[in-house]
């Protein structure tokens, strides 16, 4: 880099700007395209594709599905983790190693595998189970909580719950209620961070609901696969799902980067607890 | 200071007042309360995370009429296509997370080093980058630089006759898995770019080292590791990569001319075609590649951060 003359430089950057743009660029001009022969721009313009694709009853379907069902996932996700990172804080540390080791598992094992893994194992035990919300729900709360395990355990430890804790149970309050008044409102900022990104890998997920459910619960990715693949359809309309579905999981990541900012420890996934660990 | 607060428990008094005689239900009790706001969490990860984990690695292993054994194993790697599957897996992991490093590096670097407003931009590019996955970063793919593509059009204006690489050939994946990896890599690794101070650079330059010298005796070394655990996710995440691999080499694929773990894991879940237990054998495969990376990676996380302590 350093040898790179100028001119290399700048080639450099020219190259990585015009990389990182010119697909989602093609994919917006398709999104606006009345025709597209064999020119570098469409032939003619028109804002029909956006409005037929909010008609499209399937798309607005699959929008819909895969919106309550991040949202569901959230939900569960905040629900079982916070209690359970809040008394591996106050009360027993030894849950760590546990949720630690958990969390590791989607961290690094992809998704297929583990969508592999549920079909094989409720197959056996509970194949009722396959096809339904039910698992999708299930399973995706399950691949995104290390999300949120790790931002609230960073901002559980950032507020010092233990000191917070002890106060609240010196003047006499529940768990529960500690958990409520004292707890959630100094954590919120990590909440919602981890909490987007939960959000999010549940909203782009493909593999699970393949493998899982299929076409019984057609989220936007299996939508967009069948409008890729399918080549009688209209590219248009794949092109208006594909800027949606970009544009909410883009605006996730900008919230989340503000949500984060002056936090430290962001160096690499894990180095937070790695550090916490040698500091402890 | 959570072992502080561990000292003052919630409902410790109610324990303490059992204290003279504890019981077998008292200590069933207490280890209860130690665990149970925590229950629901573990039963869903043990349920939908380690479970189906060890179901695959013992279905890889075990057959009800032959009990434990390893012809499972030994007919998956000795076939063909199998064998093609794990060695191009490999391969595209590999060659993703070097052009990751080779690229996002001097990137990361260079974009530490702007000014604000410029970094700003560079951020909002590589957020978008990074945040274009799957099916949709497929149809991006194919609408630059599929046969009527963008890119093909305008560079066919130039040279008459270029042909981009087939959708679904190596060539094209590693393209299309690039455009996510170099962003991910470069969000990764800028903040260990701040590291480096400048003063160090000046102290270098006072003490008459060259540039050179400075990378290949400070720079380099300081940054390696975060470099290397960055190399590492890269190849973690792009050999377990499905969505953006199924979108473009699902046709491929079915004919044999590409073969992927993941796609090969895929297309008999999906299609019945193929032998299941092959996709057994090729999932633990990916399990324990990605187990030897992310063992690597904490290793060389540990030894990056020795700076921070």
């Amino acid at each position: 880099m350093v040898h790179l003359g100028r001119i290399g430089r700048w080639a450099f950057f020219a190259f990585i700007a015009l990389y990182l743009a010119i697909p989602m660029v093609a994919v917006i001009l398709y999104s606006f395209s009345a025709r597209w022969t064999s020119n570098i721009l469409p032939d003619a313009y028109t804002l029909a594709h956006w409005g037929e694709a909010f008609r499209d009853e399937r798309m607005r379907n699959a929008f819909w599905r895969t919106t309550w069902m991040a949202i569901a996932v959230l939900l569960l996700d905040i629900v079982l983790v916070v209690p359970a990172v809040y008394w591996q804080r106050v009360r027993n540390p030894k849950i760590r190693v546990f949720a630690e080791l958990s969390a590791a598992i989607p961290f690094v094992l992809p998704f297929i595998v583990i969508a592999f893994g549920i079909l094989k194992f409720m197959g056996r035990s509970a194949p009722q189970m396959l096809g339904t919300p039910l698992i999708i729900l299930l399973s995706h709360a399950a691949i995104a909580f290390p999300f949120l395990y790790w931002a609230v355990d960073g901002a559980m430890a950032a507020a010092n719950v233990g000191r917070l804790n002890e106060a609240a149970v010196v003047c006499g309050a529940s768990p529960l209620q500690t958990l409520r008044h004292v707890i959630l409102p100094n954590i919120s900022s990590g909440l919602a961070a981890g909490g987007m990104l939960v959000f999010a890998t549940s909203f782009g997920e493909f593999a699970l609901v393949q493998i899982l459910a299929g076409s019984r619960f057609e989220n936007i990715s299996l939508y967009s696969l069948d409008l890729l693949l399918n080549t009688t359809s209209q590219v248009e309309l794949m092109a208006v799902l594909t800027i949606l579905m970009f544009v909410v999981l883009f605006g996730i990541s900008v919230a989340v980067v503000y949500l984060n900012r002056g936090r430290e420890g962001g160096f690499l996934p894990g180095s937070r607890a790695l550090v916490t660990e040698k500091n402890e | 200071m959570a072992r502080d607060g561990a000292t003052v428990l919630p409902g410790g008094a109610a324990e303490a007042s059992a204290a003279p005689r504890r019981g077998f239900l008292a200590s069933v009790g207490e280890g209860l309360a130690a665990w149970l706001p925590a229950l629901p969490l573990m039963a869903l990860a043990i349920v939908f995370l380690v479970v189906p984990t060890v179901e695959l690695v013992v279905r890889s292993f075990y057959t009800p009429d032959l009990g434990w054994n390893l012809s499972f194993w030994q007919d998956t790697l000795t076939s063909n296509g199998s064998r093609k599957a794990i060695l191009t897996s490999v391969r595209l992991g590999l060659v993703c997370a070097t052009i990751a490093l080779v690229i996002g590096t001097p990137l990361a670097w260079a974009i530490s080093r702007m000014v604000t407003a410029k970094r700003s931009t560079w951020l909002a590019l590589l957020n978008v980058g990074a945040n274009f996955g799957g099916i949709g970063l497929a149809f991006g793919y194919m609408a630059a630089l599929g046969t009527y593509g963008m890119v093909t059009l305008a560079v066919q204006k130039v040279i008459s006759g270029f042909m981009p690489p087939e959708i679904g050939s190596f060539t094209s994946l590693v393209m299309a898995y690039s455009y996510t990896n170099v962003p991910l890599f470069v969000l990764l690794t800028l903040p260990a770019m701040g590291i480096i101070r400048t003063e160090w650079m000046e102290a270098a330059e006072t003490c008459a080292a060259t540039r050179w010298q400075f990378w290949r005796y400070i720079g380099a070394p300081v940054l390696a590791p975060f470099a290397l655990a960055g190399w590492l996710l890269i190849f973690t995440w792009s050999i377990g990569l499905y969505g953006l691999a199924y979108a473009l080499g699902r046709t491929a694929s079915t004919t044999g001319e590409l073969r992927l773990i993941t796609l090969q894991i895929g297309l008999t879940l999906n299609t019945g075609a193929g032998k299941e237990e092959r996709a057994y054998v090729l999932a633990v495969v990916l399990l324990l590649l990605a187990t030897v990376a992310l063992v690597a990676y904490r290793l060389m996380l540990r030894r990056a951060l020795r700076w921070f302590t």
